[in-house]
């Protein structure tokens, strides 16, 4: 991606812009508010969900923390969540930043990254600080919307604290 | 309580006012989560101690001049490669004031060298150098009767099996392969013995005692009740053939099961247990896709290697976890997931779906990342309480028909005690 002082003005407007920038914001919203049943709607029906760390992301090694291909398994992951799986209550808040964004007119993709902080809220009230790290995103129009054909989620740190049950 | 360091020489009395329960290893009083002078104690006599500890992959160091860090208990560790390949396992502290002398996870290095005055160590961790060691024209320097021979890095005792780097303080305790015994050898060669391809790691901070996470992996009888996404997909019931065998010394297990000759059990049905409200049918089945990959027809298996480590087998999905203690409450655990060099394209891709069962979000795992907290948290008030663990008896033998028992947890009790001598 060229970076900003590279780039012509013109390109870094438009409406793809301003939509995929609403995507990355309401995805974190979403998740935020707990609604996590419309989580794999963010996605392309064959989209890729994929939590990794940095050292795996950049060794190349292909398993990391969490591997979602197509909404099926990420709705399995919500079915899980609710019905299946044991964790103390919990809530997120995302603090996302500003995205840097490519579109390529011929894939009519965006590229996008933006860096993301996520506070993770107990039901004791504790908050901590529990991920950290960079959306790698590829956005594309699916039924006159954007979606997410690809979010790699590159955490910073190669340790999780206690539990991984919620996307990030 | 205790007040002064006991001799390490002396493991067979009671360091303490300590009492094991009449009950015996049916019980572990909850003290022995929470008391910060059983678990200095566990440092010096099981870490540092007659026990072999995972350092690392062969793997993981493949070239002449790589070195990995690791710790064994909270003690650091520096396993490096040398130039005729052989592996060295030392103390990360140097032998002139104490610093860390590798601060990377692996690094690749012609020598080591301490970053604070420079003492530079061999691959070997046989010391080489010392800065100024002549002085400064002919000023300062060290005394004449310095001799670079005599300092090195703390050695430890290494060995490699199937494609493992184990370590221990120990002189006394027996090879690797006879540490395991020949039952729990002969199965970890049937999942390792071939070369191994590091497919993904991370780690996990549970805040809860290590030994808690050592009962859980041993512990047969939760499986499918806590983790309820295996049951409710068959991945994994206790009602499938498999059973428990316990090492000589009993403080390794294997635990195993074969998902083809699946029974339904009546006491699923009637028990109403949480694990049997989920539908059965998954939206992305390619979870769940996977090969026959042993003649014995093992599908599911779960070995431990005392103190830290265990080799798991989900499906196709191969992995190690090892874990380090980092406080009386806390505990670093850590997931290596690996294929085999001889994997095709279609296998990893098998392995690379099932790793979601397993590690810090695995659909039937995560649990236990909150579980043992659980329990340190409802224990440490009571540290003269005990917990209770008769399921499938009151001893510690070999079930090869039931794993709805606790028999393994007792089993690593029974090893517990006689290492730490109480």
């Amino acid at each position: 991606m060229p970076s900003v002082i590279e780039r012509p003005v013109a390109q870094s407007s438009g409406d793809w812009h301003r939509e995929a920038a609403d995507l990355i914001a309401s995805y974190g919203h979403a998740i935020d508010d707990g609604e996590l049943d419309l989580w794999p709607q963010f996605f392309t029906p064959n989209g890729i969900y994929h939590i990794t760390t940095k050292e795996n992301h950049e060794a190349g090694l292909p398993i990391g923390i969490m591997r979602c291909v197509g909404r099926g398994m990420m709705i399995d992951r919500v079915k899980a969540f609710r019905t299946a799986n044991i964790f103390e209550p919990h809530a997120y808040n995302h603090i996302v930043g500003y995205p840097m964004m490519s579109y390529d007119e011929t894939t009519g993709c965006v590229t996008a990254r933006s860096n993301f902080q996520v506070i993770r809220i107990m039901e004791t009230g504790r908050m901590d600080l529990y991920a950290t790290g960079k959306y790698l995103d590829v956005i594309q129009k699916e039924g006159g919307s954007l979606k997410f054909r690809e979010r790699i989620v590159v955490l910073d740190s190669r340790n999780v604290d206690v539990l991984l049950v919620v996307p990030l | 309580m205790l007040t002064t360091p006991q001799p390490r020489s002396a493991p067979t009395t009671p360091a303490m006012d300590f009492k094991w329960p009449a009950e015996g290893i049916a019980r572990a009083p909850y003290r022995l989560f929470t008391d910060p002078e059983i678990y200095k104690l566990e440092q010096e006599r099981i870490f540092r101690g007659r026990a072999w500890n995972f350092l690392c992959l062969d793997v993981d160091i493949p070239k002449a001049g790589d070195y990995r860090t690791t710790t064994i208990g909270e003690t650091p560790v520096i396993v490096t490669r040398d130039h005729d390949g052989k592996v060295h396992a030392m103390v990360n502290r140097c032998a002139h004031k104490g610093a860390l002398v590798c601060l990377k996870k692996q690094d690749s290095v012609a020598s080591l060298t301490c970053v604070y005055h420079a003492w530079n160590y061999g691959l070997d961790g046989q010391l080489k150098g010392v800065a100024f060691r002549n002085g400064l024209r002919g000023q300062g320097g060290m005394p004449t009767d310095f001799d670079v021979a005599r300092h090195r890095l703390q050695p430890i005792r290494s060995e490699s099996i199937c494609g493992m780097i184990f370590g221990t303080f120990s002189e006394e305790v027996e090879d690797v392969e006879t540490y395991l015994g020949p039952d729990m050898a002969q199965f970890m060669k049937r999942s390792l013995d071939r070369p191994l391809r590091v497919l993904g790691t991370h780690s996990q901070t549970i805040h809860n005692n290590w030994k808690l996470y050592a009962e859980n992996l041993r512990d047969s009888y939760h499986a499918t009740l806590l983790h309820t996404f295996y049951t409710t997909f068959k991945v994994n019931r206790l009602d499938m053939d498999g059973g428990i065998i316990l090492s000589d010394g009993k403080w390794h297990h294997l635990s195993f099961a074969r998902r083809a000759r699946l029974q339904e059990a009546a006491e699923y049905s009637e028990a109403k247990v949480h694990s049997a409200n989920y539908e059965s049918a998954l939206e992305g089945p390619e979870l769940l896709h996977a090969w026959d990959e042993f003649d014995d027809g093992i599908t599911h298996s779960i070995q431990t290697v005392f103190p830290n480590m265990c080799i798991q087998f989900t499906l196709n999905s191969l992995a190690i976890r090892f874990f380090a203690p980092k406080g009386v409450d806390k505990t670093e655990l850590f997931w290596i997931y690996l294929g085999y060099d001889r994997d095709t394209e279609e296998q990893s891709q098998m392995r690379i779906m099932q790793s979601n069962l397993t590690g810090a979000a695995g659909l039937v795992s995560l649990e236990d990342g909150c579980i043992n907290e659980f329990v340190q948290r409802g224990t440490r008030n009571d540290p003269e309480c005990a917990s209770f663990m008769e399921m499938g008896g009151r001893v510690a033998e070999s079930e090869k028909n039931s794993r709805a028992t606790e028999t393994a947890v007792r089993g690593f009790w029974q090893g517990y005690r006689g290492i730490m001598g109480f």
